[in-house]
């Protein structure tokens, strides 16, 4: 394995070892993020006040429909640069957003949206009844949604959330373009070095490949689990 | 749940609390770079960076005293990080042209980069712009080069094809498709002409036109005057000892491509 990474990547693995840490790091942190948004968000969807409801469907309307590269950019540079103006009139030091505080911000902040409609759709979809019983059974707001609204949502929600996460890693790859040193800018790196773009490339294609594998196994034995006490229809 | 909410509360004050506080005097100089155009910049194996204006940056930075860092950006992006003050100068091959200078401020010179015609040692055509009347050029899509063959070339009677890369280019030059490709000049002759296949190829002299810039300098905010002094000096100082001169000799070989 060492010979591997030594000869068989001119020296390039443990670059690319690290882009890969990089990526999934990005990923999970991106991951927490936008679940805790997305139930937020998907709360306050459902809520009756407007006060919720308003703000919850502008953000969901508005981050769908803008592209993940112009948001990246949009926060990177030009909150960067408005952030700047305001030290500077405020007279403080320059306060600065690093790439990947700016790469996981972005990035939960966009598929938050999207798990916010998963979200909403799940609890839509779990019979009211289940709740009303719940209530006529005394139990507390916080057990309620424990005990009885999580499991069931997540039953249907999972299916919706394995498909964001796949896109989500694979967006991760627009982080690069401010400069973090993720997997697939490792590849870039070392495919112009070398000469060799096509071999990089592909290279990290693998690395994903991998990685969506993994989830997906993950992803198999969640639903198992939520699904526990559901007869599987015939498929 | 509670320790979930817990753990995502204490990442959020984390990311937010990223802050990094500057000097007001230059006792750092943050230079942006993006190191994927050997031999003037790219990444080691090691995950350094290596490349002609990497070494003139950091000599430039010993001559006066202050510390380097790099900072890897994306080519495109170079202005407005530059502007969002992400790093304080842009060290990365970036061409002076007008457009730019409307934005940002420039060093004095780091080195020349002409557009010339590369043809076949053979060729009778490729030293003026007028000969290339009726021949296949290539030029590289969205360069500066094929800003000016297809504003100028074209009116001269010449067949101007764009491609993706530079590398093709050559391969349509080599197999006959193309009779010239108009390009940087040391690019070409870093990457092809002192190359095997190159062996055939020459190239003519420098084009002169005003689409066509020459100097490669340093990029800087339009408001930090005193840090273009201060790089200038350093420049300045390099050249004096000699520094500029084992530098280019390590990258170019005999070229002169602070003067040529």
């Amino acid at each position: 394995m060492n010979d591997f990474f030594s000869n068989g990547l001119q020296g390039f693995g443990p670059m690319l070892v690290q882009g890969t840490w990089m990526t999934v790091k990005l990923a999970l942190l991106a991951l927490a993020l936008s679940l805790f948004l997305g139930l937020l968000g998907a709360c306050a969807k459902l809520s009756r006040s407007p006060l919720l409801r308003v703000p919850a469907t502008l953000y969901t309307t508005l981050i769908r429909s803008v592209p993940d590269l112009v948001l990246i950019l949009l926060l990177f540079y030009s909150l960067q640069i408005w952030l700047n103006d305001l030290t500077e009139s405020l007279g403080w030091d320059y306060v600065e957003i690093d790439p990947f505080s700016a790469g996981v911000l972005t990035l939960g902040f966009i598929y938050g949206a999207y798990f916010t409609e998963n979200f909403r759709g799940a609890i839509l979809s779990v019979p009211a009844g289940q709740l009303e019983a719940a209530t006529a059974y005394g139990l507390s707001r916080s057990q309620r949604f424990r005990l009885v609204l999580f499991p069931q949502l997540m039953r249907f929600a999972l299916p919706g959330l394995g498909n964001n996460w796949l896109v989500l890693l694979k967006s991760t790859a627009l982080v690069s373009i401010i400069g973090l040193a993720d997997l697939v800018k490792a590849a870039q790196n070392a495919g112009k070095t070398t000469n060799e773009m096509l071999f990089f490339l592909s290279i990290a294609g693998l690395v994903y490949l991998l990685i969506t594998t993994l989830s997906n196994c993950l992803l198999k034995y969640l639903e198992r689990r939520y699904n526990n006490g559901i007869r599987e229809l015939a498929r | 749940m509670t320790f979930k909410r817990i753990r995502l509360g204490a990442l959020l004050f984390s990311l937010c609390a990223t802050a990094a506080v500057q000097a007001k005097e230059w006792t750092e100089i943050r230079f942006g770079v993006f190191p994927q155009y050997p031999p003037f910049e790219s990444v080691a194996a090691d995950g350094s960076l290596q490349g002609f204006d990497i070494e003139l940056g950091n000599a430039i930075c010993t001559k006066l005293q202050v510390k380097c860092t790099w900072v890897h950006n994306e080519f495109d992006g170079m202005i407005p990080a530059l502007r969002a003050r992400k790093f304080d100068a842009i060290m990365s091959s970036m061409a002076v042209t007008p457009a730019r200078l409307k934005q940002i401020a420039f060093s004095d010179r780091l080195y020349l980069s002409p557009t010339s015609v590369i043809v076949r040692k053979s060729a009778d055509f490729g030293d003026t712009p007028e000969s290339l009347k009726g021949k296949q050029i290539g030029v590289l899509q969205g360069s500066l080069q094929e800003a000016y063959a297809r504003a100028k070339l074209s009116q001269l009677g010449a067949q101007v094809k764009a491609y993706q890369s530079q590398d093709q280019n050559y391969a349509d030059l080599l197999n006959g498709r193309l009779d010239a490709t108009v390009t940087d000049k040391l690019e070409a002759q870093l990457n092809f002409l002192t190359k095997p296949e190159g062996a055939n190829f020459k190239s003519g002299p420098a084009i002169k036109d005003p689409t066509l810039p020459l100097d490669i300098a340093i990029g800087l905010r339009t408001t930090d005057t005193e840090l273009k002094a201060l790089l200038d000096k350093g420049i300045a100082a390099i050249h004096a000892d000699g520094t500029y001169a084992l530098i280019q000799k390590k990258y170019v070989g005999e070229l002169d491509i602070y003067n040529e």
